[in-house]
C-alpha cells in the first residue's frame, strides 16, 4: 500500500486525527530540517487550520477524498496566495503571490495540507540544489551528498519522510534526477498534461509540473488529481479523462520495453548493471526487451541548453525591480536601477544562463544556434515517434551516476550539465517520463531507472513502474528520518 | 570565438552588469559553453522544423469577462509605489 492510501486509512479508521498527523509532520520537520534543509518555509499555521477542517468533517461522519487531509509540500516556484514564493532567488525575496497556481488551487480544493515550500536551485537552474539562495538540500540517504536538482527540496523531504508527497517541476530532469538521487519516485508528465498557471517560468516550452512520491501508486494518485485542462493555460489539454490509477495493475505480459544503446553510453558501470538487472525483472514478468539505436540523442544536451537558456533569457526579463521582489537600493537612472537590481538579485548560474540565452538569440548567432537547435528538436521528436513503433515504453537510466558529494557540482558548469544527459531528451520531445528506484551503488546511494512513454501515455509507464515496484520492493529504500508510518 | 566585447555587449542586452574583474573569467566560461553548444553543427541537417510538440496546438477558449485584481492587490508586491502606481525610480 502506498503512503497516501495508508494515511487515508489512518484518518478514516480514526487511528489518528488529521491534526495529530499534521503536528507529527511539523515536529519531524523541526527536528530534521536543520540537516536536510529541504524546506525553505514551513506553513504550520495554515497546515493546522486545514487539518482542523478535515477533522471536523471526519467527526461529522462525512466521507473524505483520498488526498484530503494528507500533508504535502510544493516546490518554491509554485505560486501560493499570501505565502512567500521565492524560487530560492534573492530577486524574489518577500514576494507573496496574490493568486494560487492551478495545481495548488486544485489540491487545496481537496483539503490537501500544505506543510511548506521546498528548496530548489534558483529559478530551477541546476542539478544539485546548491544554486539555492538558502543553500542546498541534503540527500536523506547520506547527508554528505546532494539531494539533486532542481527540485532537491521536494525529493529530500519525501525521501526523509517529512512530507508524504510533493509537487516539483521538470524542465530538463528537475523532478526525475533528484528523485533518482534520493531513492524516490518522480513523474514528469507529458507537456500539456498539467496546467502551469502560477508556475514561475524558466523555459516555457519545456517546463512541466509533476509529483515526487515514495511509491508509484502515490505518483499515480497525485497525477490523476492534477492532470486536467485549465482555461488559464493555453498549452494545457489535461488528461482527456484518462486515469492512470485504475491501470496500475494491468498485466504487462507482452509489453515491449525498448532500450536505446545510446542511453547506456558513458553511464557508470553500477548504474548500467542496475538498469540491465531491472530489464531481467521485466523479462520475468513477461515483458519483451528490444534494443535499438537512437543516434540523435547525442545532440539532445546542447539542443536543450540552447533552447532552455534562450527561453530563460526572455522569461527572466520581467525581473526589473519595479513590480515585485528585490530592488537595488542605490542607482543613478532607470537603466542603472534595472541593471543593478538584476545583477544584485540573480545568482551566478542564472546570470550565466541569461547571458548564454541572449547570445544565442542575438543577431548573427540566431541561425547558427537557436534556429538550428529548434530544427534538431523536430528531428528528436520524429526519432522518438519512430522508436515507439518498436516498443511501448523506453527504459533508460535517469542519471548516468548516483548523487555526488556536496560542493562538487558548483565547480564545473559543463560537467554539471552532463548529469542531465538522460533526462533532457524527454523534455525536448514533450514526453512523459518516470524515475523509479532500481538499486544501490556500493556506498548505498540509490540508482534510478527512467521509463519513458508515448505522448499522453502516463498510464502505461506508471503501470510498468508499479509492476516493477511490486516485483522488486527491495530496490525501494527508507531512511531514518521523519515520520515512520 | 567569444570575445570580451561580445560578453560586454550581451551583458548590456541582458541588463546585467559584469564587474571588470569577472569579465575574463566569464568570457572563458561562455566560450566553453559555446564550444559545447557547437556540437549541434555536426548533427545531420534536420529540416523537420519545430512548430509544436507532437502536433499540439494552443487551446483556445471563448473570451469571457471575469473579475480581475484590484489596484491594491496588484501593488501589494511593489518595492515602491506612489499615488496608486508603481514607482519606477525616484528623481535624482
Amino acid at each position: 500500500m502506498g503512503t497516501i492510501a495508508k494515511i487515508h486509512d489512518m484518518l478514516t479508521s480514526k487511528e489518528c486525527s488529521c491534526t495529530e498527523l499534521t503536528q507529527g509532520y511539523l515536529d519531524a520537520i523541526e527536528k530534521a530540517n536543520g540537516e536536510l534543509n529541504a524546506y525553505v518555509k514551513v506553513t504550520g499555521e495554515e497546515a493546522l487550520a486545514t487539518a482542523a477542517a478535515v477533522d471536523k468533517k471526519i467527526a461529522a461522519g462525512e466521507d473524505i477524498g483520498l488526498l484530503e487531509g494528507v500533508p504535502m509540500t510544493l516546490k518554491d516556484n509554485m505560486s501560493t496566495k499570501g505565502i512567500e514564493t521565492t524560487c530560492c532567488s534573492k530577486i524574489l525575496t518577500g514576494y507573496k503571490p496574490i493568486f494560487d497556481a492551478t495545481v495548488w488551487e486544485t489540491l487545496k480544493g481537496q483539503n490537501a495540507v500544505l506543510l511548506g515550500k521546498t528548496n530548489m536551485d534558483e529559478f530551477a537552474m541546476g542539478s544539485s540544489c546548491e544554486n539555492s539562495c538558502f543553500g542546498g538540500a541534503a540527500n536523506p540517504v547520506n547527508t554528505d551528498h546532494v539531494a539533486g536538482g532542481s527540485s532537491g527540496g521536494v525529493a529530500s523531504a519525501v525521501g526523509g519522510n517529512i512530507a508524504p508527497y510533493g509537487l516539483g517541476s521538470d524542465t530538463g530532469g528537475s523532478i526525475r534526477q533528484p528523485a533518482s538521487f534520493c531513492g524516490v519516485v518522480g513523474l514528469k508528465p507529458t507537456y500539456g498534461a498539467v496546467s502551469r498557471y502560477g508556475l514561475i517560468a524558466y523555459a516555457s516550452s519545456l517546463d512541466q509540473i509533476g509529483p515526487i512520491t515514495k511509491s508509484v501508486e502515490d505518483a499515480s494518485i497525485v497525477f490523476d488529481a492534477i492532470a486536467h485542462s485549465d482555461k488559464r493555460d493555453s498549452t494545457c489539454v489535461g488528461n482527456s479523462g484518462v486515469t492512470t490509477y485504475d491501470k496500475l495493475n494491468n498485466d504487462i505480459k507482452g509489453m515491449k520495453i525498448g532500450i536505446a544503446h545510446e542511453y547506456l553510453d558513458g553511464v557508470r558501470d553500477d548504474v548500467k548493471e542496475a538498469i540491465l538487472s531491472a530489464a531481467e525483472v521485466y523479462k520475468s514478468l513477461g515483458a519483451e526487451i528490444v534494443y535499438f539505436d537512437l543516434p540523435i540523442l547525442k545532440f539532445a544536451l546542447p539542443v536543450y541548453y540552447i533552447i532552455a537558456c534562450a527561453e530563460a533569457s526572455s522569461n527572466l526579463g520581467r525581473y526589473d525591480g519595479i513590480r515585485y521582489g528585490y530592488k537595488a537600493a542605490h542607482y543613478t537612472g532607470t537603466h542603472d536601477m534595472i541593471c543593478r537590481t538584476r545583477s544584485e538579485g540573480f545568482g551566478e548560474e542564472v546570470k550565466r544562463r541569461i547571458l548564454l540565452g541572449t547570445y544565442v538569440l542575438s543577431a548573427g548567432y540566431y541561425d547558427a544556434y537557436y534556429k538550428k537547435a529548434q530544427n534538431l528538436r523536430g528531428t528528436i521528436v520524429s526519432a522518438f515517434n519512430k522508436a515507439f513503433e518498436q516498443c511501448d515504453v523506453i527504459m533508460a537510466p535517469t542519471v548516468p551516476m548516483t548523487a555526488f558529494e556536496k560542493g562538487r557540482a558548483v565547480s564545473d558548469p559543463i560537467e554539471t550539465y552532463l548529469t542531465d544527459i538522460c533526462t533532457v531528451p524527454v523534455n525536448i520531445a514533450g514526453l512523459p517520463g518516470v524515475s523509479v528506484p532500481c538499486g544501490f551503488n556500493q556506498k548505498g546511494m540509490p540508482i534510478g531507472m527512467q521509463l519513458i512513454g508515448k505522448s499522453f501515455d502516463e498510464a502505461t509507464i506508471l503501470n510498468a513502474a508499479h509492476q516493477y515496484q511490486k516485483a522488486a520492493p527491495e530496490k525501494f529504500t527508507n531512511t531514518k528520518w521523519g515520520v515512520q508510518l | 570565438m567569444v570575445t570580451r566585447e561580445d560578453v560586454e555587449n550581451i551583458a548590456l542586452l541582458s541588463k546585467l552588469f559584469v564587474p571588470e574583474e569577472e569579465l575574463d573569467g566569464l568570457t572563458q566560461s561562455m566560450q566553453e559553453i559555446i564550444d559545447f553548444a557547437d556540437a549541434i553543427n555536426n548533427a545531420p541537417a534536420g529540416n523537420e522544423g519545430f512548430d509544436n510538440i507532437n502536433n499540439l496546438s494552443n487551446v483556445f477558449r471563448e473570451d469571457e469577462v471575469v473579475p480581475s485584481y484590484s489596484n491594491e492587490d496588484i501593488l501589494k508586491n511593489a518595492p515602491e509605489q506612489a499615488e496608486d502606481h508603481f514607482l519606477v525610480r525616484n528623481k535624482e
